[in-house]
């Protein structure tokens, strides 16, 4: 595994950032630092409400940090990386309902027709042939969510964001979504970085686990997730280290939410 | 059966409607003949005369000619301004001020304006025309504009497109179905203002028509030439629907989904 090159650049460099939504406001994120090794599935887990979306905003360049700085591969970019891939919380909202299928997933492919074998294999791999030439609001959420993973492959990125990706579909989906993601990042040797507030999923499908303070969030704790691969929802979820890691990772975020104050915290 | 006696019911009464009135104006027309109520068949003469030979060209195509011309340049600057305004915040505090004072300015007051600058010519009529109808579709697109989901913009941002592909691929279809909304409105303006502008100082058009014939006292002509402005519009709606079914197929499919998530 890539983890094991300890002198490999990192992909992802999250350095002492900060970043308030107003000039000299109160802090949403505040002095954070973690690195992401390539290959490596890095799991950001946090109470709600602490900046996770701006945290991934930032990595993404979508918003430039007031403090600090995010490195890929050692560079700092203005606008987004084209080796970077997002997909946002939202499939309803970040799928372009007048494209179907097949044209959402070509459409960060430049000049690249919408009957490409690549979109066919993009498609296929997230087991969506089927609905090429249906319209986002004819699937049901999942598929909505297969259909905005295929977009994000389609370009073979080395980096790709999720911002919780799974957390509007059903429970049976969501096991599902998860298996498919892990076994495309693993078999694309992508890099991932997953902003969820599931525990399970985060110490299920990562290498590490960067747990977040309350706002303004800062890093925590990093915690190693050395289960073996491949993984099962099943069998990995009742081995005794997965328990203990969880049990851990649980702990800290619990202590933390604690601290939340009373008035509701809603994100971006 | 119970289907389709349905969709043929109101059919049938609009036709029902129709067939009466035309009878009602017929036999009034027999029993009390006056100025204002010539004979249906002389108006029906009128009307037909209307769609071929001299008045064709004299009459209906150039109506025709400056309604399109005014709400195509309507409908293309609209669209382009209003989402450049709603799109790129910077440039809103320059541009509305100005455009919602004009905006409040009736097409009409202008025409005298209109005349001295640009002369009795198909331009000035042209300009009057999209003057009046460019509003609706400004602020429509310019409101559709800045309704865009972020999160699409955050996409075509990631995906690496310009501000010109972006404004192009994302906020255009996106604003797509507010911009209709304000074309549709702009075609009933554009047919007011053809009217008007074509009952001054003119020498041709349906508008012209109209009042050359109310001087002679033809009314047959008169009601013929309003009838067939009636007309105009009710092609153009028709096909403005057409069009906007076809483009924003999608827009209906994706409405029902998003007011079942709300409901």
């Amino acid at each position: 595994m890539a983890d094991s090159t300890a002198v490999t650049k990192p992909i992802l460099a999250v350095q002492n950032l900060s970043k308030s939504f107003t000039t000299g406001g109160p802090r949403i994120l505040n002095g954070m630092t973690f690195h992401q090794k390539p290959g490596q599935f890095v799991a950001v887990v946090g109470p709600s409400g602490c900046g996770k979306t701006t945290l991934l905003r930032c990595i993404a360049a979508l918003m430039q940090p007031d403090e600090g700085e995010v490195l890929h591969r050692g560079q700092h970019f203005d606008d987004p990386p084209s080796w970077l891939s997002v997909v946002f919380q939202d499939y309803n909202r970040s799928l372009f309902p007048w494209l179907s299928v097949r044209q959402n997933v070509a459409f960060g492919l430049r000049g690249v027709s919408a009957r490409d074998p690549q979109i066919m294999a993009a498609l296929s791999a997230v087991n969506l042939e089927h609905a090429a030439d249906l319209y986002p609001w004819q699937l049901s959420g999942g598929m909505q969510q297969r259909c905005a993973l295929a977009r994000s492959i389609v370009v073979k990125p080395k980096l790709l964001l999720l911002d919780e990706p799974f957390a509007s579909v059903d429970a049976q989906t969501r096991i599902d979504l998860q298996d498919m993601v892990m076994g495309i990042c693993r078999s694309m040797q992508l890099s991932t970085l997953l902003v969820t507030h599931d525990i399970d999923e985060a110490v299920f499908m990562a290498d590490k686990v960067v747990v977040l303070s309350t706002r303004p969030a800062r890093v925590v704790e990093e915690i190693a997730i050395d289960l073996p691969h491949p993984r099962d929802q099943l069998v990995t979820k009742e081995t005794p280290e997965f328990l203990r890691l969880r049990h851990h990772v649980y702990t800290l975020v619990r202590q933390q939410a604690q601290k939340l104050p009373r008035e509701t915290q809603t994100e971006r | 059966m119970t289907a389709r006696s349905l969709t043929i019911t109101p059919l049938a009464w609009q036709a029902g409607t129709i067939v009466a009135l035309v009878a009602i104006w017929h036999w009034a027309a027999i029993f009390h003949p006056a100025v204002y109520l010539p004979p249906i068949q002389r108006v029906a003469d009128g009307y037909i005369r209307l769609c071929h030979g001299e008045l064709l060209f004299s009459a209906l195509l150039p109506s025709l000619y400056r309604l399109l011309a005014g709400f195509v340049v309507a409908v293309v600057v609209g669209s382009v301004v209003g989402i450049a305004m709603g799109s790129l915040r910077g440039l809103d505090p320059w541009v509305r001020p100005t455009l919602e004072y004009l905006r409040f300015i009736p097409a009409v007051a202008i025409l005298p304006a209109a005349l001295l600058l640009l002369g009795p010519t198909d331009q000035m009529r042209i300009f009057v025309i999209a003057f009046g109808s460019v509003f609706p579709v400004l602020l429509a697109a310019t409101d559709g504009a800045r309704r865009v989901d972020p999160t699409l913009i955050d996409v075509a941002r990631v995906s690496g497109l310009s501000t010109i592909e972006r404004l192009w691929r994302v906020v255009l279809p996106a604003a797509l179905p507010s911009v209709f909304s304000g074309v549709r409105v702009a075609l009933s303006i554009a047919l007011v203002m053809m009217v008007i502008s074509e009952l001054i100082a003119a020498d041709d058009g349906l508008g012209f028509y109209i009042l050359r014939n109310q001087r002679l006292f033809q009314t047959a002509n008169v009601y013929a030439g309003v009838l067939m402005i009636g007309t105009i519009g009710l092609i153009l709606t028709l096909t403005l629907l057409a069009v906007e079914k076809r483009v924003l197929a999608w827009h209906r499919g994706w409405r029902g989904l998003m007011e079942a998530n709300r409901g």
